[in-house]
């Protein structure tokens, strides 16, 4: 009984500390089941709506989707400064209305089976009881482009400052960890069921 | 309790903090890349390093890493074109922003520049941030290695070092400093590279 006892005791100390490190932020998502992912090998990451008052928190969170979704070895991706040159001559100013029609006359030109687009709905510090916390949140959706449709859709929110940390000195998450973290989470709901 | 059943007790432990230790470390791994491996990423002999885009409030963050950057490769034996040679490339192509390079532009300036490889990219992160109980310095990079003979990504990292450290949060030990968290940072994003 006693040896019982240490091993759950080990067991639950082990999960608090990991709890403490890599809380996860349950990303809430929609996946379209009758689409065959497999035929999605290019996509271009549009630049993202920032709602948040930082300068540059799309551009940022941009980047992160770009390199994850290369690194996941789902896709490719177009080079962002091609984007740029499409929307342009499509005249495309706001990517918080694009049409079907729009989607797929970016697929086209940048010869892409998918865009990507969303939104940063949180880029920041909160406050949590006496202390700050980094916390990000994202909406990320794609559509293809033969149709237009929104083949997925995820919004993901994470923040840094754990119970552990906050009550037991336990190492915070950084700004650029918890972002890290958020963009993976929300691409793993892609990995897990769009391959 | 007898001597046998301690030692089993005592082998059960020391295999339970190891899982744990082995489980943290997971979390804690280092940065994870996309590289196109028939591209012949790791034979490049030379790079232009394009000036990176600085999304944080240090308005000079980007040359600050580029320079790094740009130390890290030459220490790893990859040549590096000359600064000013890329910028005047770029002045000359009439390039207004380097988030707007197109496929077309890579090429040309891989021609320009006679070189088989672009690196260009962004600083998201360069500062000191507040923790709980603790400043810390911050830095955080992409980078992307860009084939110029068809304009294609093929290798890109998104990495971050800095943090409240163990020894700094509790004992007020002096941790890394700015200047060397970028370098760990630019260090570490090469070095999953070359």
């Amino acid at each position: 009984m006693g040896v019982l006892r240490k091993y759950v005791v080990v067991g639950m100390i082990g999960l608090l500390l990991l709890g403490a490190g890599c809380r996860s932020s349950m990303p809430s998502f929609h996946i379209r089941q009758d689409v065959d992912f497999g035929y999605i090998k290019r996509v271009a990451v549009l630049p993202l709506n920032n709602l948040t008052n930082v300068r540059y928190a799309a551009e940022a969170v941009r980047d992160v989707v770009i390199s994850e979704l290369l690194a996941s070895g789902l896709v490719d991706v177009v080079v962002p400064g091609d984007v740029t040159a499409a929307m342009d001559t499509l005249g495309i100013r706001s990517v918080s209305s694009l049409s079907a029609e729009q989607i797929k006359a970016l697929g086209k030109a940048l010869g892409v089976q998918a865009v990507v687009f969303g939104s940063v709905g949180e880029f920041g510090m909160v406050r949590m009881g006496n202390i700050s916390a980094p916390n990000v949140t994202i909406t990320l959706m794609m559509a293809e482009t033969t149709s237009g449709s929104i083949i997925w859709s995820v919004t993901t929110t994470g923040t840094g400052g754990g119970f552990m940390a906050r009550h037991f000195g336990a190492r915070s998450e950084t700004m650029s960890e918890t972002l890290l973290r958020v963009v993976r989470d929300a691409i793993q709901t892609l990995a897990e069921y769009g391959s | 309790m007898g001597g046998a059943e301690r030692r089993r007790d005592g082998r059960g432990i020391r295999a339970a903090a190891l899982l744990l230790v082995l489980l943290m470390m997971a979390g804690c791994s280092g940065p994870r890349q996309y590289v196109r491996e028939d591209a012949g990423v790791r034979t490049i002999k030379k790079i232009a390093v394009l000036p990176l885009a600085s999304l944080t409030a240090d308005e000079n963050a980007g040359e600050k890493i580029r320079g790094l950057v740009i130390s890290e490769l030459l220490s790893r034996g990859v040549d590096v074109v000359e600064p000013g040679e890329v910028t005047r490339a770029l002045l000359e192509m009439k390039v207004r922003s380097l988030g707007a390079l197109t496929v077309d532009d890579f090429k040309a300036l891989g021609k320009r520049l006679k070189v088989k490889a672009l690196m260009t990219g962004s600083v998201a992160a360069y500062g000191m941030s507040r923790g709980i109980t603790t400043t810390y310095p911050e830095v955080s990079i992409h980078l992307m290695l860009i084939d110029t003979s068809n304009g294609e990504i093929v290798w890109s990292v998104w990495h971050t070092a800095g943090g409240p450290s163990f020894w700094t949060r509790h004992f007020g030990t002096e941790g890394l400093t700015l200047s060397e968290t970028a370098r760990k940072a630019v260090r570490e994003a090469i070095g999953a590279l070359l």
